[in-house]
Parts: structure tokens; sequence; C-alpha cells
């Protein structure tokens, strides 16, 4: 059977493309985009607004504030929001130069294959430094609550140590993990997929 | 995925050059939204195996055109996702040439797995 045989059956009966109405496409051009990337950018715009706004209502609160637990607790809430900016518009950036579809298959494969790695790579680089730091934070307030020379007596006995050792030990590794599975859900069956895709169009 | 494909057009025309044709650029788009877009995975869609009933229940030979196309609609949605596209580019006339700044391959390659998309499909629909 050759391709011209294959062509004349698949003319056979098919109905021709009805042109769409200007009025349909006009409609079409006018809606939100459904593709992942587009609905991972607006979630990352709207998580950015919302901690610009909860860092100013925050540091209006805080400002009303004389001093104390309370106020320095909202301040280092601000700090890590200010740090959250930081990591949004990179993840912005990132999802901006997912953009390839002008590209030929091959190369937009291989681009957006690259891109992918690079953006789970962050994302799991960034949770690995925010874990600590959230740990850190939670000592923090423990020492504020208890008064800090009553906590540097107890962070000075051995069991303790090896209390916030294994603590901060099955802290780190829970939260990786559960990182690690919540990114190869969402993404990691889409890498395999373009890599696969790829494999096949290099082999 | 017609709208998104229309979408995407409509996105990326501002950076239509003109260094390829035009069919060449909307194929890109189509074809990379279709293909290499994000979407949600882990529904594989449902192909039903078709029978000896499927093969041969046609009488007329009007009946057989039909069943000829169903055949071969079927054996297309067997091949790879790759392979569906550079067959539909081939029966939907486009040239090789086309094919092949398209996907990203050289002519000769879209020429050979061609080849072998022909001989995979003529094995299905035997």
């Amino acid at each position: 059977m050759e391709l011209d045989d294959l062509k004349s059956i698949w003319k056979q009966d098919k109905p021709g493309f009805e042109p769409k109405k200007e009025a349909e496409i006009a409609s079409m051009i006018k809606g939100r985009s459904n593709s992942i990337i587009s609905k991972l950018k607006r979630s990352v715009w709207f998580e950015l607004i919302f901690t610009i706004v909860c860092g100013i209502v925050f540091g209006v609160y805080a400002l009303t504030l004389e001093s104390g637990a309370l106020m320095w607790t909202i301040i280092s809430l601000i700090v890590l929001f200010v740090s959250y900016l930081f990591y949004y518009v990179k993840k912005i950036v990132l999802l901006n130069k997912f953009d390839s579809s002008t590209e030929n298959l091959k190369n937009s494969l291989q681009h957006l294959s690259e891109r992918l790695t690079t953006y789970l790579n962050f994302y799991k680089k960034s949770y690995a430094i925010l874990y600590p730091v959230y740990f850190c934070l939670g000592l923090l307030f423990g020492a504020m609550e208890r008064g800090i020379d009553d906590f540097l007596h107890r962070l000075s006995q051995p069991k303790t140590i090896l209390y916030l050792i294994v603590l901060a030990g099955i802290f780190f590794v829970c939260t990786i993990l559960i990182t690690n599975w919540y990114l190869k859900k969402l993404y990691g069956n889409h890498l395999d997929k373009l890599k696969e895709l790829l494999n096949e169009l290099q082999g | 995925m017609f709208q998104e494909i229309v979408l995407q057009l409509w996105k990326s025309f501002p950076t239509f050059r003109g260094e390829s044709k035009i069919t060449t650029w909307m194929y890109r788009i189509a074809l990379n939204t279709a293909i290499s877009g994000l979407r949600k995975l882990g529904r594989k869609i449902k192909t039903e195996e078709l029978d000896e009933y499927h093969f041969n229940i046609s009488e007329s030979p009007e009946d057989h055109r039909e069943d000829d196309l169903q055949k071969l609609q079927w054996a297309i949605r067997q091949l790879t996702e790759i392979e569906r596209a550079m067959i539909m580019m081939a029966l939907d006339e486009v040239p090789y040439g086309e094919i092949a700044e398209t996907i990203g391959i050289t002519q000769n390659n879209v020429r050979v797995r061609m080849n072998r998309i022909r001989e995979k499909i003529r094995n299905l629909i035997r």
C-alpha cells in the first residue's frame, strides 16, 4: 500500500473543513488560554499579589504595635514575604521563557524539556532553603515565648540538642520527600513524556 | 484544543517574520500546542480493538470505502504522536520539505520515517 493509496482513502467521504465565522474566531481569541503554563502563570500572579497585600496589611498592623514578641513575629513574617516575592518573580520569569511554540517541534521539545528541568530544580532548591528557614523561625518564636535565657539554658543540654537534631532531620526529610512527590505528580510525568518524544525524534 | 491552537496562533502572529511559509508556521504552532503543550496526563485515550466483525461487515462498494477509511483512522490512532503528526501532514498533501521544517528533521529522515509509518499502517490494516 503506497502513500497515494492512503491519501485516496483519506479523501473519501472526508468532510471538508468548514471555515469558522469571524465572530466565532473573535470569541475564541478573547478567551483565556487553558494550557497548564498559562494556568501556572495565573496562579503564581495570584500568589504574588496575595503576598504583597498580606505584607502591606501585616506591615500596617506592626506599626501600631509598640514592641514585643508579636511585633517581631510579624516583622519576621514580612521578611519571609519579601523573600517569597523574589521567588515568585523568578518563577514568572522562568514561566515566561516557556513559550517555544514558534520553533520546530524538535527544538520546542528540547527547550521545553530543558526549561521544565530548570524550573523543577529551582522549585526543589527554593524549598530546600525555605524549610530550614521555617525551622529556625519556629525555634526563634519558641525562644521568644520562653524567654531567651531559659531557651539558651535548655539549648545547652545534650538531650535538647539531640531532640532538635532528630526533629530537624525528620522535618527536613519529610518536607523534601513531600515536595519531590508533589512535583513528580504535577510535572514529572510530563517531563518524562517530553523526553520520550524527544528520544523518538532523535532516534 | 482547536480554540487553544487559534489562541496560540493569534498570540504568536506578531513574531511571524515571514522566513518560512505561513502554512509551515501554522503547522508548527498547532503541532507544538497539541504535542508538547503541557497538559494533564494519566488519562489514556480509550481505543477499541477492531475484531473480525469490524473488518468483514461491509457488502457494497460504498461500505467498503467507508470501512477502508475507518480502518485507516483506527490504524493512525495506533501510531505514536509524532508518527501520527507526520502521516496527517502527508495525507494533507504537505510536501516532505515542509514536514521536515515543521518537525525539525532532515528531508531524508522524513522519507525514511514515512516508509516505516506506511509499513506500520499496512501491517495494522492488513
